[in-house]
């Protein structure tokens, strides 16, 4: 990596530190006034989990697009999505869907 | 994850037991972890990284989508400056998990560099578990539980970025499968908000306009344009409650 790209790097690790620290160590001395959770911009409550929603959205064009491949993605999110729905946690869901979509595109290249 | 509460009485519990028990709790965690961390190694070293250079990205980011964002992006040729914009922007949801956890931790030094554990995993595994938990072991538990995610993501990065290549040459398709992590990895983040319909309506506004603007070609602006009409669908769509009849 170049100087450039490890400035970069180090930017983007004292950013995220910093929104992790900021906010916390703020409230914690804000604890026990009148102002709490309340106090939290609702433009940032909605903005993060939209954030995760459009990385959905694009990394669920596979790596490289055929039918097989979005015929894979699409019953890979299917599994991922019942797996979720009985057990609520996020690693098994991840390696069912990763299991199955792997066992179609397996599948499709061997046929 | 409903578990008893641990109303057990130590007069003085012993940091290291503690510690030792977030650590226990956080394996559940390593289920979500490895897999994405072997991913991210071996999509590093496919986009030009090294073995460390991946592994330094991990230790120092430790943000798993937003590392995948900056390697694709470097690879991609995007200039830094927006690399880091978008870096940084995709971690500003980690602003309001820090001030859930406050009231459940007590006041140390420490918490400027133990709070770069505070991941989207780890925050959900402490909010639910640090009420049930004596306040005299929460400290110790967060270290623990922290740490071990920590270490491990990093250990899964160097496995996934040195051992990877050679299994990818051998299995070409293994790449591929590996990042499907991903996608699945956000969909569990997101389903929990599909039970309201407002929430559901701005999630799939935001899903399927990501995926258009990246079908399109404008893989650089689709995740922020994409928050941006989610957000925009959250504050102008509103579902009249349903009327019982008398």
């Amino acid at each position: 990596m170049s100087s450039a790209m490890w400035i970069a790097v180090i930017i983007c690790a004292l950013g995220t530190l910093l929104m992790r620290v900021v906010p916390f160590l703020w409230m914690q001395r804000r604890l026990g006034s009148a102002t709490g959770m309340n106090a939290m911009p609702q433009w940032l409550v909605i903005l993060g989990p939209m954030m995760i929603a459009a990385l959905l959205g694009v990394s669920i064009v596979p790596a490289n697009p055929s039918p097989v491949s979005w015929l894979a993605t699409a019953i890979g999110l299917s599994v991922t999505l019942l797996v979720w729905r009985r057990l609520r946690s996020l690693g098994w869901p991840v390696a069912a869907g990763v299991g199955v979509f792997g066992a179609v595109e397996v599948v499709a290249a061997l046929v | 994850m409903s578990q008893p509460a641990d109303h057990t009485v130590h007069a003085n519990p012993s940091p290291l037991r503690s510690a030792l028990q977030g650590v226990r709790e956080a394996i559940p965690l390593l289920g979500d972890y490895i897999p994405v961390a072997l991913s991210f190694g071996l999509v590093a070293t496919q986009a030009g990284f090294t073995t460390w250079e991946a592994a330094a990205i991990s230790a120092l980011i430790y943000a798993g989508a937003s590392q995948f964002l900056f390697v694709g992006m470097i690879a991609a040729g995007a200039p830094l400056w927006l690399v880091v914009a978008m870096t940084l922007l995709i971690n500003v949801r980690h602003v309001v998990y820090g001030p859930n956890l406050a009231a459940l931790l007590p006041r140390s030094r420490h918490w400027p560099w133990l709070m770069h554990g505070l991941t989207d995993q780890v925050f959900a595994l402490a909010l639910t578990r640090l009420p049930q938990l004596p306040e005299v072991k929460r400290f110790s538990w967060f270290v623990g539980a922290s740490l071990l995610a920590w270490s491990v993501w990093i250990i899964g990065t160097i496995v996934g970025a040195s051992g990877g290549e050679a299994v990818t040459d051998r299995w070409p398709l293994l790449g591929e499968i590996m990042a499907f992590a991903l996608p699945a990895l956000f969909l569990t983040m997101v389903a929990p908000r599909f039970t309201d319909k407002r929430w559901a309506a701005a999630m799939l506004c935001t899903i399927f306009a990501a995926l258009g603007l990246n079908l399109a070609g404008w893989s650089n602006v689709a995740i922020p344009l994409a928050a941006a009409c989610g957000a925009l669908c959250f504050y102008t769509v509103t579902f009249q409650p349903r009327r019982s009849r008398p």
